[in-house]
């Protein structure tokens, strides 16, 4: 429009100007102050939407990398115990081999009987390992000893512990005791406590020709001992691998999140002094413009 | 037919008037040139009848003020307020819904989101230790702050809504206080219009800018009346007419005339944050999917002491009452952490508690809504940026035809300060001639 120009009008435009390049200074301003490209949602929906659900994936990540170091300290403090069991086992056989020989007399085998009952203790000593405060081989019942000093008995349950270290990702982490350490009620047993018991038995009966079947009954209990500890070592192969797997998203989530999130300093600081030049530049502009008028000229 | 000697003395004169009237136009117009809604007037000047001057034809008499005109766009006045409509309108729901995005103070570390995958972890740290009354205390605690998060958003977002209620109520009041004005002002130009004379353009300009106020609160017709008054019109609700007031006392008055503007705006974020299928039942339909899928769950498990449990999770049916159950608080073991009866190291219902986390019902559902309620906020900002430019615009366009320019009034008063000397000049002329015939002829041999 070819017209009037009227000082009403230069005022606005004027002021409007500056307000639009004030407001974008104040944003910029925000931007440089809390580091965040999204301050509130309505500064990017989108990336609000991805920024929320990048947040909640990495918390879920860092928990399930918990829930692994968790499951991994269980797996240590159950192989130590299975291999402390089964160094008592290999002890029994080498017991056993020289009770077999005739050389051992009656008061040779009843030292041998008693040094089976030690082992016994030991054994139970052991399927009794902690992990913070929990029995680690008494199924779920983990809250009390799946052994006491008095019986044989197992008072833990044959259920699994479960853990989970993905989405829908569960992993059973215990070795139930009853399955490898057994127990004795007092006539029959299982596992290597009922084995152990069975020896002891006949080493006081003077039954020698018995222990043949006990040194192979052994030597399974033995193998069975020797298989769980390689599944929990299998177990904690897969641990391992799922910690790196986990530790690696977590890096590209948190890349993610900042890429979305977070303001870029150097751009946001170069789009900083050129709004701040634009102002300046705009309010000195201002200040000459609206100044004169015919008004300064006629005389 | 002869022509009077003292003719050219009346030209003159009215020469001098007219020059004298034009200059107070101007001076009228320079001392209003910042007062809001002024109209640029100006002195249309018109020859006089002319005398016959028989044969030679008619001679002229000089000038006269016709009339003095308001330098007003009708056109871009009915553009300017349907702008300003649509600014009102949209400029409401920005101010409301930017409030109602600092409530929920996402992203960040403490938003309720942030509350929500806190609360899911604690359960997998449950579901770790189940025998631990520690990490059940801290489960607990977890809950209290998430149905805390969820209560204060709530609160927040009930308190908006009732001050956007207030609003509504004192923009009806500004509607009806202005309206007023405007049927106050309609009856002084009545009376002037029914005397036959043309109303003031004061008092035209002061209706103009009471109208102006007008288009930002509703959607305003406005239809001029022969008796000078306009009829001010609300689609089928008439405001007032012929200078008699129609009041609005409560929304529902206007119903569905009412399409636009500020208190459209206001009426469209109480419907939004309030209303059937707004935020606040929204936010309680998480609350309620919340409660439901943990008591259920929690339902179906086993305590530290082997029981299945009667106590729910959480109390509450949702967002305004949602808390931990209590009688957890005071005994952490009845969190029902087992699967089966009677197994304290046995976590499986706890991690199918955590299981829910990203659930489409419930912190799926409040990510969701977030981003709805940020989606709402930057339409409701861009439409009212746009419409401010707009409006920007057309004040613009319309200051270019009615704004006083210094410059055109310093150039208006230098032409007719010469016209008023020249025309003083010439009355000098006059006057020189007179003297020249009074004081000089027909002396000849005095």
């Amino acid at each position: 429009m070819t017209g009037r120009i009227t000082q009403s009008m230069t005022a606005r435009m004027l002021l409007a100007d500056l307000h639009t390049v004030a407001e974008r200074l104040s944003a910029t301003q925000q931007r440089i102050a809390s580091g965040k490209m999204i301050n509130v949602p309505s500064d990017d929906p989108f990336g609000t939407s991805r920024a929320l659900q990048l947040r909640s994936d990495l918390e879920e990540n860092r928990q399930y990398q918990r829930n692994v170091d968790e499951s991994s300290a269980w797996q240590d403090v159950t192989d130590t115990a299975l291999g402390q069991i089964g160094d008592f086992a290999l002890r029994a056989r080498d017991l056993v081999v020289q009770a077999a020989s005739d050389t051992s007399g009656p008061a040779g085998r009843a030292a041998i009987a008693s040094e089976i009952d030690q082992l016994v203790q030991a054994v139970k000593g052991e399927a009794n390992a902690q992990y913070a405060g929990r029995y680690v081989l008494a199924g779920t019942k983990t809250t009390a000893q799946p052994y006491s000093q008095s019986n044989d008995a197992y008072a833990g349950d044959a259920s699994t512990v479960t853990r989970e270290i993905g989405k829908a990702v569960q992993v059973g982490i215990n070795v139930p005791g009853s399955a490898v350490v057994g127990s004795w009620n007092g006539t029959t047993g299982t596992g290597l406590i009922g084995v152990l018991r069975t020896v002891q038995n006949d080493l006081q009966a003077g039954n020698t020709t018995a222990l043949g079947n006990d040194l192979q009954a052994l030597d399974a209990a033995h193998d069975a001992l020797v298989a769980a500890r390689a599944q929990s070592g299998a177990l904690t192969n897969r641990l391992d691998a799922a910690k790196s797997r986990l530790g690696q998203i977590e890096g590209t989530t948190t890349k993610l999140l900042s890429d979305t999130e977070d303001a870029d300093m150097a751009k946001t600081l170069v789009d900083y002094s050129t709004q701040q030049a634009v102002y300046q530049a705009a309010l000195k502009a201002g200040a000459q413009l609206i100044q004169p008028s015919l008004l300064d000229y006629l005389h | 037919m002869p022509l009077s000697t003292f003719l050219g003395v009346e030209t003159a004169l009215r020469g001098l008037l007219a020059q004298q009237r034009a200059i107070d136009v101007s001076g009228h117009n320079i001392a209003n040139a910042n007062t809001v809604g002024y109209t640029r007037q100006t002195a249309t000047f018109q020859a006089t009848p002319p005398l016959r001057d028989f044969p030679t034809g008619d001679i002229g008499t000089g000038v006269d003020v016709l009339q003095y005109t308001r330098a007003r766009d009708e056109f871009i006045d009915v553009q300017l307020r349907a702008q300003t409509m649509l600014q009102g309108y949209h400029q409401a729901r920005q101010d409301g819904l930017q409030q109602v995005e600092l409530a929920f103070n996402e992203p960040s570390d403490s938003g309720v989101s942030q509350l929500f995958a806190r609360f899911w972890s604690s359960w997998q740290d449950v579901g770790n230790a189940p025998e631990s009354t520690a990490t059940r205390q801290a489960l607990l605690q977890n809950a209290a702050s998430l149905a805390g998060g969820l209560q204060s958003v709530r609160d927040q977002l009930t308190r908006i809504d009732g001050q956007v209620q207030t609003n509504v109520g004192l923009t009806i009041q500004d509607l009806n206080s202005t309206v007023g004005a405007v049927a106050a002002i309609d009856q002084q130009i009545m009376s002037v219009v029914a005397s036959g004379q043309p109303p003031s353009n004061d008092l035209l300009d002061q209706r103009d800018v009471l109208i102006d106020k007008l288009g930002g609160l509703v959607n305003l017709t406005t239809t001029k009346n022969a008796d000078g008054s306009v009829t001010l019109q609300v689609g089928g609700f008439t405001l007032a007419s012929s200078g008699s007031q129609t009041s609005v006392n409560q929304l529902s008055d206007l119903g569905a005339n009412l399409t636009s503007g500020k208190l459209k705006g206001l009426d469209w974020l109480d419907q939004t944050i309030g209303g059937a299928g707004g935020y606040l039942s929204k936010l309680d339909a998480v609350a309620t999917s919340l409660i439901g899928s943990v008591n259920a769950a929690q339902a179906s498990g086993y305590t530290l002491a082997g029981a299945q449990t009667a106590e729910p999770f959480f109390t509450g049916t949702d967002a305004s009452n949602i808390a931990v159950n209590p009688n957890l608080v005071a005994d952490p073991t009845l969190v029902a952490a087992a699967g089966q009866p009677n197994a304290p190291g046995d976590g499986t219902n706890a991690f199918s508690v955590a299981g829910l986390r990203g659930n489409a019902t419930i912190d799926g559902a409040y990510q969701a809504f977030v981003v709805g309620v940020g989606s709402d906020s930057q339409d409701a900002q861009r439409a009212t940026s746009n419409a401010n430019v707009l409006v920007d615009a057309l004040t613009n366009r319309r200051d270019s035809v009615m704004g006083v320019s210094i410059d055109e009034e310093m150039s208006n008063l230098v032409r007719f300060q010469r016209g008023y000397q020249a025309s003083a000049r010439a009355l000098t002329t006059m006057d020189e001639m007179l003297d020249t015939l009074i004081s000089r002829t027909g002396r000849v041999g005095l």
